[in-house]
């Protein structure tokens, strides 16, 4: 019993967890160790609260996860979104600085969040994405359409178009994501997801 | 002057050592925000709010007395005295009275009170050998008599038995703010970020070592930690703090009344960025005094000078707090622009505010 159950654990363990509505969204319901996610979107369109939504799960069952680059981060809409902020570390203004900043911190958390406050350098972003396979951790960089991430990524979610559903205020918003990326991405294809809900959650639609 | 509705619950004067006098006032105070924002702590026991509002909102004076002492017999399981009159000094005394003071009625209210409801004892004691018995007998006498023969402390007095003055001279307990802050959770407490129950794992240490290295790159200020708190908008309730610093840790099991609904922003700036509001004749949108908008908003002007056309508005929401911060009035507002960005704003000091985006 112990010996059919370990190599599920084993490959478990190579995964960080995500939550629905991304669970059924990735290939093995969660984010291979040693990937890189990019998340690209139209600046308001969604991808923002899409990239930090993915830390929920993973903060959730106790990893570190930080957030460079990203200025003024919403942190009642984070925890909304089901991260658990006593396990965040935010490096909002990171200067000329935030590669050196996301490489350092991908060596002690589990998950980083980087928004580049410029366009990225075939070179950073190589190095980062080292670091990433080599330390076994999780990259997901967050990016417009005037400065995409240079490299191919080993899952891409770009949006591509966003709706809110009002009544007499702001109650949620539909956004539609391409699923794309390297080798097995299970479901590729576009999909709509709501995020966030009545209750600022991320969830299948 | 305006009628105060003030409510003296006898049992919550005393306070009981172990902080539950507190506690139970902010339950109270918490309900009763339901029914009129304005609701103010005087002292532990009495609270105020104005009789207006509530009266116009419920359907009669009769209907508010009765959802007040409802809330105070479901929240607190006791009964209360109640009673109305113009300011604060006379609507103590009708509560503590249990009276209704009619319209208009407040200055022969006022002038029947014994002396000694000035709070004063030498000039109750003095007044009684100069045959002055009830407050009208001190507000009659005139006022460079009373500079005469009295200390500063009772020419005070006796403006508030002439009706000059509102209420006496440490009606108020100045501290009770702060105290019942205190008692919502908000404790200093020294830290390091630490892990589930105040252990730390290889996680923590690793995560910590990391955080160490980019603050060493970056400065005190380059590594952040947040909480969260009280209160009724995202920007109020969290707090980012350089990691590693000594921090309040802030518990929010504590219901907010009137919390903005909704999802929150996921951008919250915490330097609000000044922008203006148009309506279809390009002229400025402005709060007016009831809370409601001069027109109806059809662009965004950000103050770099880009314009966005505004295609749907949600609010005002106006927001007044009056007891547990210094008196702010606000209201918020969400807008969606025409790339489909939606936006929280915020009106304050006489101009809008971007506040929040929902990225």
């Amino acid at each position: 019993m112990v010996a059919s159950l370990r190599p599920v654990a084993l490959a478990k363990s190579r995964l960080v967890p995500v939550a629905e509505p991304w669970s059924s969204l990735v290939p093995g319901g969660g984010l291979r160790r040693g990937s890189t996610v990019t998340v690209h979107a139209r600046p308001g369109l969604g991808g923002l609260s899409v990239a930090l939504s993915l830390l929920g799960e993973a903060s959730a069952q106790g990893h570190w996860v930080a957030v460079v680059g990203v200025d003024d981060p919403g942190v009642v809409a984070m925890s909304d979104l089901g991260v658990d902020l006593r396990r965040v570390l935010f490096v909002p203004r990171p200067r000329g600085a935030w590669a050196e900043a996301a490489a350092d911190l991908l060596d002690g958390v589990d998950l980083v969040v980087v928004r580049p406050p410029s366009r990225c350098s075939h070179g950073a972003a190589r190095k980062l994405m080292d670091r990433v396979r080599e330390r076994g951790t999780e990259l997901i960089a967050l990016t417009e359409p005037n400065a995409p991430w240079p490299l191919p990524a080993d899952l891409s979610l770009h949006l591509t178009a966003s709706r809110w559903v009002m009544s007499s205020r702001l109650d949620a918003r539909y956004v539609t994501l391409r699923v794309g990326g390297r080798g097995e991405a299970a479901r590729r294809g576009e999909h709509v997801v709501m995020v966030p809900d009545v209750r600022g959650r991320a969830v299948a639609r | 002057m305006e009628r105060l509705l003030a409510l003296w619950v006898g049992p919550l004067c005393e306070e009981r050592p172990d902080g539950s006098t507190l506690r139970d006032h902010l339950r109270l105070l918490d309900a009763l925000t339901a029914l009129c924002p304005f609701v103010e702590p005087v002292r532990l026991g009495l609270c105020v709010l104005p009789l207006r509002g509530p009266s116009r909102f419920f359907g009669g004076d009769d209907a508010v007395y009765a959802a007040v002492r409802g809330i105070v017999r479901d929240v607190l399981g006791l009964e209360l005295s109640l009673g109305v009159a113009e300011g604060l000094f006379c609507a103590e005394l009708a509560a503590r009275q249990g009276v209704v003071v009619p319209a208009g009625e407040t200055t022969a209210f006022r002038r029947r009170q014994p002396l000694a409801a000035l709070g004063h004892k030498e000039l109750a004691t003095t007044g009684r050998r100069l045959g002055l018995y009830s407050v009208g007998d001190f507000a009659d006498l005139d006022a460079a008599r009373v500079a005469e023969r009295f200390s500063a402390a009772v020419r005070v007095l006796h403006r508030v038995a002439r009706g000059e003055l509102a209420e006496l001279p440490g009606q108020r307990d100045t501290r009770l703010a702060a105290r019942l802050r205190s008692a919502r959770g908000e404790d200093v407490v020294g830290d390091e970020q630490t892990g589930f129950f105040g252990q730390r794992s290889a996680g923590d240490e690793r995560a910590q070592a990391a955080a160490h290295r980019v603050r060493h790159r970056l400065g005190p200020e380059g590594v952040l930690v947040a909480r969260l708190h009280g209160g009724r908008v995202p920007e109020d309730r969290a707090t980012l703090s350089p990691w590693g610093s000594p921090s309040r840790e802030v518990r929010d099991d504590a219901p907010w009344p009137g919390r903005l609904a909704g999802p929150s922003p996921i951008t919250s700036l915490h330097q609000p960025v000044a922008v203006e509001l148009r309506d279809e004749h390009d002229e400025p949108v402005r709060m007016g005094a009831r809370g409601s908008l001069s027109a109806a908003p059809t662009s965004l002007v950000l103050l770099r000078g880009s314009r966005r056309a505004v295609t749907w508005f949600a609010g005002p929401w106006p927001l007044v707090e009056r007891w547990w911060t210094a008196p702010r009035r606000r209201a918020h507002l969400q807008v969606l622009l025409d790339g489909g960005e939606a936006m929280l704003l915020c009106a304050e000091a006489g101009r809008w505010w971007l506040v929040g985006v929902y990225d």
